[in-house]
């Protein structure tokens, strides 16, 4: 399908969306890549240091590493995986932002399983307790001192302001093709924003920014399509939305770790850039592994399900992971109570199977708004 | 081998204690409101010190859920759980607690006592912090949640700051819900309580370095309770005093845990519940005794004493060795191998806990590279039985065994 004027451009990062990780080192020669796991790591510190901050995803098909459990969720297995086979040796190192226990293992396997440095980040779990704030900015401070050494950098506040600038642009033209998203293909929007994730990010934002155009010229009203809002972790494939859309359906909002949640939530730029990342963390949209209270995610997915005009919503429950089953009980709950159908939707890994499907199509067509495709 | 040899006197007046400590929780709501004295679930890392201060009651739904699974009651209690939607694959203890609030006819103690309030802290896991707000949810009462940074290398001083901070905000919201004032002294007297019980704790476990070992994992793992729940009274401090005095009888008369024991283990993890004696007997019978574990020395570290009452108990709390990386845990194994003289060691892959677990593959191997001794990794959970294969687990054991010359 042509998008018009920026089509080219529009290609170039969903080939970069699809391409295996092995590629990425030959495509873009000479870059410092720091791999990260988590969409709370701050990319600024890296790309402020001169490097390319890069989102580790796992393979579509993982094995199963011997250094971790069968009962872990494919996500480590397979990030763990790239690691032990060396996939990932282009890497100048790897940086875990400490979320759930299991990322919390892989971030200490990895430093025997994969020979590349590791930096390791603890936000507060809790980001409005009594000095968390003063907490992270010194871990984030001390996390850039760390980079800067290894890297023989200098860790400059100005280049931390300009990194921040370039994230925050990236952010808001994420913001943009979020606005045309019920209008755009799902796959192609989850795409684009998993592409922004591994590329290197002025590229992303020049190739995005000669593709919106052509986008919003051929985004179209979803007429006849069953509106979704979509809530979980990391979804490394398309294979979910190509699935939505095969079944007449259209994701309006994602709150996915890979999908918008990513780029929700400018950094302050008022504010010294340390502060500003570290208060980022507290208004970005809640996330099963962080406290912000104990109805905060119910009630951000409702206005999100209510904003975004979503038939239903979807809670994908990648098996294993442990923050999304405890929250989908009461987030499914609270949402049904406000009239909300909610789907909870367990998957091993992101490529769906008939099971899967069966229940999808049968939520959907349980759906009312749409007429099917 | 006669029961003598295996079952410590003690044993009794721990299970008196322990029902008494159970009888006061159960009854609390008769004597609580009277005494203005609220009753607290809370989880087994948080700092009870305080608590105590406030005259709050404690009550342990991990120690409960052991105690589901020692009765075995805890599958009917997981499946309850499981039929209100959460997952098979969230940690048992949880979902035995859960279970019994949905299935109290179920329970071991029936109805549990409601709590005033919950206080939850991240030490040992994340899982505790979303299980207590499943609980502050359904139960409608405050949350208290401290929040302890996890030590990927030294336990840095911003984190001791911020987890003080906590505490001090702990302290305030303490004050408003029960109308009394911290008292520091007070405090300082039942951080001492504390500090004496841990070293009690501490001497009994390393009774196990003597040949043959007086004290055997299921001893370990019975007689943990008051350390545990107890922590920080009188109470503790004198059931250790009177088992420690037990245990040093029994190295100086030669008594042995395990009677003609041929082999030293190390146990690694929470144990398994529901099979407690008859697994550990497997072994017993065949001459092997646990001599130590890494699970109840989480409980033998003692506090510093500064200034600030808060700031020893932000240092000690965070610096639990849940909490704290792999290479940590790497050296504490290798050093209780050392120090206990320990031949193999036996590694629980528990399915409830992740962040103890899913390390445990990388540790073996660093563990068997530095200390040259073999150790065996067994799949189950720590109170589902349906997550253990007890055949196939005696197979391994037994290979494990013949590997050792047994």
């Amino acid at each position: 399908m042509s998008y018009g004027t920026g089509s080219g451009e529009l290609h170039e990062i969903l080939e970069v969306a699809s391409s295996a990780p092995a590629a990425w080192a030959a495509r873009y020669p000479g870059r410092r890549f720091l791999g990260f796991f988590c969409s709370c790591w701050p990319e600024e510190l890296v790309s402020a240091l001169g490097g390319e901050p890069l989102r580790v995803l796992p393979p579509a098909r993982p094995g199963s590493p011997a250094r971790l459990p069968a009962y872990c969720c494919t996500v480590a297995r397979g990030c763990l995986e790239l690691g032990e086979k060396g996939t990932l040796g282009f890497l100048a190192g790897a940086g875990f932002a400490h979320a759930c226990d299991t990322m919390q293992c892989l971030g200490d396997i990895w430093r025997y399983a994969a020979g590349m440095p590791v930096f390791y980040l603890v936000p507060p779990v809790a980001p409005l307790a009594c000095g968390a704030e003063e907490y992270y900015t010194e871990e984030l401070s001390a996390l850039y001192a760390r980079l800067a050494g290894a890297w023989g950098e200098e860790p400059r506040e100005d280049a931390l302001r300009e990194a921040v600038k370039l994230h925050n642009r990236v952010r808001a033209l994420v913001g943009r093709l979020e606005e045309l998203r019920a209008g755009l293909p799902s796959p192609l929007v989850a795409a684009v924003l998993r592409a922004g994730q591994v590329m290197p990010r002025r590229e992303f934002l020049r190739l995005l920014e000669e593709a919106l155009p052509g986008l919003a010229a051929r985004a179209s009203r979803p007429a006849g399509r069953r509106l979704l809002a979509v809530s979980g972790a990391v979804l490394e494939t398309d294979d979910f939305y190509r699935l939505v859309e095969e079944l007449g359906g259209r994701v309006v909002a994602d709150d996915t770790c890979t999908g918008y949640r990513h780029y929700a939530a400018p950094v302050e730029e008022s504010l010294p850039p340390l502060v500003a990342l570290a208060r980022r963390l507290a208004s970005r949209p809640p996330c099963p592994c962080r406290h912000l209270g104990l109805e905060a995610r119910a009630r951000y997915l409702l206005q999100l399900v209510r904003s975004k005009g979503a038939h239903g919503l979807v809670l994908i429950l990648r098996k294993y992971c442990e923050p999304h089953a405890w929250d989908a009980v009461h987030v499914a709950g609270a949402l049904r109570g406000a009239g909300v159908p909610v789907l909870v939707l367990e998957t091993e890994g992101p490529v769906v199977g008939e099971q899967e499907r069966t229940r999808l199509q049968a939520f959907l067509e349980q759906l009312s708004g749409g007429s099917g495709p | 081998m006669s029961d003598k040899q295996h079952t410590l006197h003690s044993a009794r007046r721990l299970g008196r204690l322990m029902s008494r400590y159970y009888l006061s929780s159960r009854y609390h709501s008769l004597w609580g409101p009277l005494l203005r004295r609220p009753l607290a679930w809370v989880t087994s890392g948080a700092p009870v010190e305080i608590l105590r201060v406030f005259g709050i009651h404690p009550f342990y739904p991990e120690n409960y859920g052991a105690l589901c699974g020692a009765r075995r009651a805890s599958l009917a209690l997981c499946q309850a759980a499981e039929a209100r939607g959460y997952s098979q694959d969230l940690c048992s203890y949880a979902r035995c607690h859960l279970g019994s609030l949905f299935s109290p006819e179920h329970a071991p103690l029936k109805k549990l006592p409601p709590p005033d309030l919950l206080v939850a802290c991240n030490n040992i896991c994340g899982t505790v912090l979303k299980w207590y707000e499943e609980l502050a949810r359904r139960l409608r009462v405050p949350l208290l949640f401290i929040d302890t940074p996890f030590i990927a290398g030294e336990l840095e001083d911003r984190a001791v700051a911020y987890v003080q901070e906590q505490l001090r905000a702990m302290v305030e919201e303490l004050s408003r819900l029960t109308g009394r004032r911290w008292d520091a002294a007070r405090a300082r007297r039942i951080m001492g309580l504390s500090n004496e019980a841990v070293l009690l704790w501490r001497e009994i476990r390393y009774m196990g370095r003597h040949r043959p070992s007086p004290l055997n994992a299921p001893d370990l793992f019975i007689h943990m309770a008051p350390i545990v729940v107890l922590r920080g009274t009188p109470q503790a401090v004198h059931y250790y005093r009177l088992l420690l005095s037990e245990v040093r009888e029994r190295v100086k008369k030669g008594i042995a845990a395990v009677p003609g024991e041929r082999v030293r283990l190390l146990w690694d993890n929470i144990a398994i519940w529901y099979r407690l004696n008859r697994f550990f007997r497997f072994f017993a019978e065949r001459g092997a005794c646990f001599v130590t574990d890494t699970y109840t020395g989480g409980w033998d570290t003692e506090m510093a004493v500064r200034e600030d009452p808060l700031e020893s108990l932000a240092e000690a709390y965070a610096g639990i060795f849940l909490n704290r990386s792999l290479q940590f845990r790497v050296r504490q194994m290798v050093e209780l191998i050392r120090d206990f003289a320990v031949d193999g060691f036996v590694m629980h892959s528990n399915r409830s806990c992740k962040p103890y677990s899913l390390v445990q593959e990388e540790i073996r191997r660093q563990v068997v590279e530095q200390t040259g001794i073999p150790g065996l990794v067994v799949e189950a959970d720590q109170t589902d039985p349906r997550a253990f294969a007890e055949e196939t687990v005696l197979n391994r054991a037994q290979a494990f065994l013949e590997a050792l010359a047994l």
